[in-house]
């Protein structure tokens, strides 16, 4: 089946999930570009699960629409395009690791010599086949942790898909597998293939997307680009660091909340977010008069860990939240 | 299609490559075969010991008994006759602690005693050192009751050559089962028949049902079935390891089968080569509509209960809530098995007809009925059709469970969660 016309890999309408004590995903919305890597962040319980597994029909949503380059997300064979890592991993552990994979790419429809070939090729790419030792045919539950993550990351990918959705990649994952993850996810993107993972980690985020989604308690709180996400808070950042006892002789402009909304002190420097309707210009002016010796004052993009905190936040920040990754 | 049948062949190769199967496979017709050869051959181990005369009788019934007994004790040519001490009967007690030390000596190997009590057909008594061997026993018996008849009927003035052989008479009851369309085999080895096929139904279906749970669950243990249903439809899922299962249970039936008609060929030859007396096992008089029929129940009654298991599995998280949580479906395959004797002893009351049109015990039933009896075809046609609505319904709950059940991984649903799970699932 070839994609159509459509320039979006995946779009979302109006998607509502409701369960019996709570809702999932409210109203959401989004469109994944043709082609980008995609993140969509959010803290523990936002909805992110919830949303991959209606995109995959594996769950139904109450009400909304999803396509899938352009076509119902629901019509046949459509799932076949798509390859996916669940955030729960597993694979059945009495089997042999080829056989496995064979079977996972039957389901995708690939015939078996085609499979046999891909499975061959996967295993030397992330080093399980070597000349001395061959672990595809060797049984999952032999296999360390780490190679069960990588043939389960074959499994994904063994059928070509053409839309690539991971949830929550890199947990558990050490950071030799991170980087090969990371590695394969910008060789995807490089082939045309369009890449969807969820994430709380932003700096992974940060370095791999094209564009984000920030959802939380199940909405939508900001999608974009993220050059664009990273444009639309520019000026609004500042990082400021002093001479001497500089900080104690400015106290009083740094508590000043008409001026500042929130002042992160990371010991040298502090990461100053501007109150609504304050300019840096109007903050610099204070801090002279106010005789403290400035070392730096310098205009900053924000980080998405800022602006994921400072998203999330004003819908009110939840547990199980970290920003670091 | 092709996704079914990628399902149904990982279900099928990972099972049979695996060493359980193929020891169960191999083992169990090991097994059947030494049930039937063993016994035989067992027997032959009870029969009477050669030196079974060499006994002492104390004969105190003034009839010419312990004569009678002595005479037709089996002995060999070589072993000592008996040895038989005519006494009064107030002397039993000394004449009897004088036998004692011969025994305990070892000069007899026991001795029986015989008094009015014996003769009126009451008792007698022996002992000895082979009192607990069976085979001993049950010839002196034998024995004995055929002297006292004897002595009886000489009492009667029956011409005493007449009367031993009245007293030998051993007539066998041959059983022989009438049916509506005339005779119709052995009805002894019908009913055996009929109980052993329910019995293996039974076995068979909670073994595969069982082996479905247990795959169930170690899929969603495992968190692989997250990837499976992201490409496989959960019916196709459902089906395909119902399915899967199935064809290995019945790889395994036929090869128990086969290797168990053989061992019954085989079996008089060998029992012969090894010395036991045997007759060859007389086979069920089953027709081939029959045979067709009775396998059809095993599939469907395998279907029926299997995705039951199957939905069980999907709403546990371990075996341990796993067996609580199948124990209604096990009572629906268990209640037919508590009725077997019911049915087996009378096939055509009305329990047992309706027991064979209920769809969950019809599979179990009705073969049973269908070879102990004659059932109408159109009885048979309609319990097929009701367990075939029974199948359909079971697996469109089962699906709709599995579906949900899936990828829950809290406790265990209420009832009431379970019904919303039911309604919810598309």
């Amino acid at each position: 089946m070839h994609p159509t016309g459509d320039t979006s890999a995946i779009s979302i309408t109006r998607v509502t999930k409701r369960f019996s004590a709570h809702t999932a995903v409210r109203d959401l919305s989004l469109t994944v570009p043709r082609g980008a890597v995609y993140g969509l962040l959010g803290p523990n319980g936002a909805g992110k699960t919830t949303t991959i597994r209606m995109l995959l029909d594996i769950m139904e949503p109450d009400e909304g629409s999803i396509t899938i380059f352009g076509r119902p997300h629901t019509e046949r064979g459509i799932t076949d395009l798509i390859g996916y890592l669940p955030e729960e991993r597993g694979l059945y552990k009495k089997m042999q690791v080829r056989r496995v994979l064979r079977f996972l790419a039957a389901i995708k429809g690939v015939p078996g010599k085609e499979a046999d070939r891909r499975i061959t090729s996967w295993l030397e790419r992330l080093g399980l086949r070597t000349p001395d030792r061959d672990w595809g045919l060797a049984k999952v539950d032999e296999l360390s942790r780490g190679m069960q993550q990588k043939v389960q990351f074959i499994g994904t990918l063994l059928h070509d898909p053409q839309l690539v959705i991971l949830d929550e990649p890199f947990s558990g994952l050490d950071p030799i597998n991170a980087q090969s993850l990371k590695d394969i996810m910008v060789d995807l993107r490089k082939e045309g293939r369009t890449v969807l993972f969820s994430t709380h980690l932003m700096e992974s985020a940060e370095r791999l997307c094209d564009s984000i989604c920030i959802i939380a308690h199940g909405e939508k709180v900001l999608d974009g680009g993220v050059a664009e996400v990273k444009a639309r808070h520019a000026g609004r950042f500042v990082a400021v660091a002093f001479n001497g006892n500089g900080a104690e002789t400015a106290a009083a402009v740094l508590n000043d909340r008409a001026l500042i909304a929130r002042a992160d002190d990371s010991n040298r420097t502090l990461e100053i977010q501007l109150a609504e309707g304050a300019d840096p210009q109007q903050l610099l002016r204070r801090l002279v008069e106010s005789g403290a010796s400035i070392a730096r004052f310098e205009l900053v993009q924000p980080s998405l860990h800022r602006i994921f905190l400072d998203a999330v936040g004003a819908t009110g920040v939840e547990e199980g939240i970290t920003g670091h990754g | 299609m092709a996704k079914l049948w990628a399902v149904i062949r990982r279900e099928y190769t990972e099972r049979v490559r695996s060493k359980w199967f193929i020891f169960a496979t191999v083992f169990g017709p090991v097994l059947f075969g030494a049930l039937l050869i063993l016994p035989p051959l067992l027997a032959l181990r009870t029969k009477a010991s050669a030196d079974l005369a060499d006994i002492v009788i104390l004969d105190a019934t003034g009839a010419g008994l312990g004569q009678r007994i002595a005479a037709s004790l089996p002995r060999t040519a070589l072993s000592p006759r008996p040895r038989i001490v005519v006494v009064a009967p107030d002397s039993l007690t000394a004449a009897e602690s004088l036998a004692t030390h011969e025994v305990v000596r070892g000069d007899k190997r026991g001795y029986l005693v015989l008094d009015a009590h014996t003769l009126a057909g009451d008792s007698a008594r022996y002992a000895g050192r082979n009192a607990s061997s069976i085979g001993d026993m049950e010839a002196i018996t034998t024995v004995l009751r055929r002297s006292v008849l004897a002595v009886r009927l000489a009492a009667l003035h029956v011409d005493s050559a007449a009367a031993v052989d009245i007293a030998a008479l051993k007539p066998q009851l041959a059983t022989e089962r009438l049916s509506e369309r005339g005779r119709a085999g052995s009805g002894m080895v019908n009913a055996i028949a009929g109980f052993g096929i329910a019995f293996l139904l039974y076995m068979s279906i909670i073994l595969y049902g069982q082996t479905v749970l247990r795959g169930v669950i170690e899929e969603k243990n495992t968190r692989v079935s997250e990837v499976v249903v992201a490409s496989v439809p959960t019916n196709t899922l459902l089906a395909g390891k119902v399915l899967g299962v199935g064809a290995v249970g019945i790889t395994q039936q036929i090869a128990w089968f086969t290797t168990g008609y053989l061992v019954a060929r085989v079996r008089v030859p060998i029992l012969h080569a090894l010395g036991a007396k045997a007759e060859a096992i007389p086979f069920p008089s089953v027709t081939p509509g029959a045979a067709v029929v009775l396998v059809l129940f095993f599939v469907l009654g395998y279907i029926f209960y299997s995705s039951l298991f199957a939905a069980v599995g999907a709403m546990v998280n371990n075996e341990q809530d796993a067996q609580q949580a199948a124990t209604p479906v096990i009572m629906l395959l268990v209640a037919p098995i508590l009725f077997l004797q019911t049915v087996l002893v009378n096939p055509s009351s009305t329990t047992a007809e309706v027991l064979s049109w209920l769809p969950f015990s019809a599979p179990i039933i009705m073969p049973m009925r269908m070879v102990v009896s004659t059932v109408p075809w159109l009885e048979v046609g309609l319990s097929i059709g009701g367990v075939l609505l029974a199948c359909w319904g079971a697996v469109w709950v089962a699906a709709r469970i599995y579906r949900v059940g899936l990828l829950m991984y809290g406790k265990k649903p209420t009832p009431r969660e379970l019904l919303r799970w039911i309604r919810s699932a598309h």
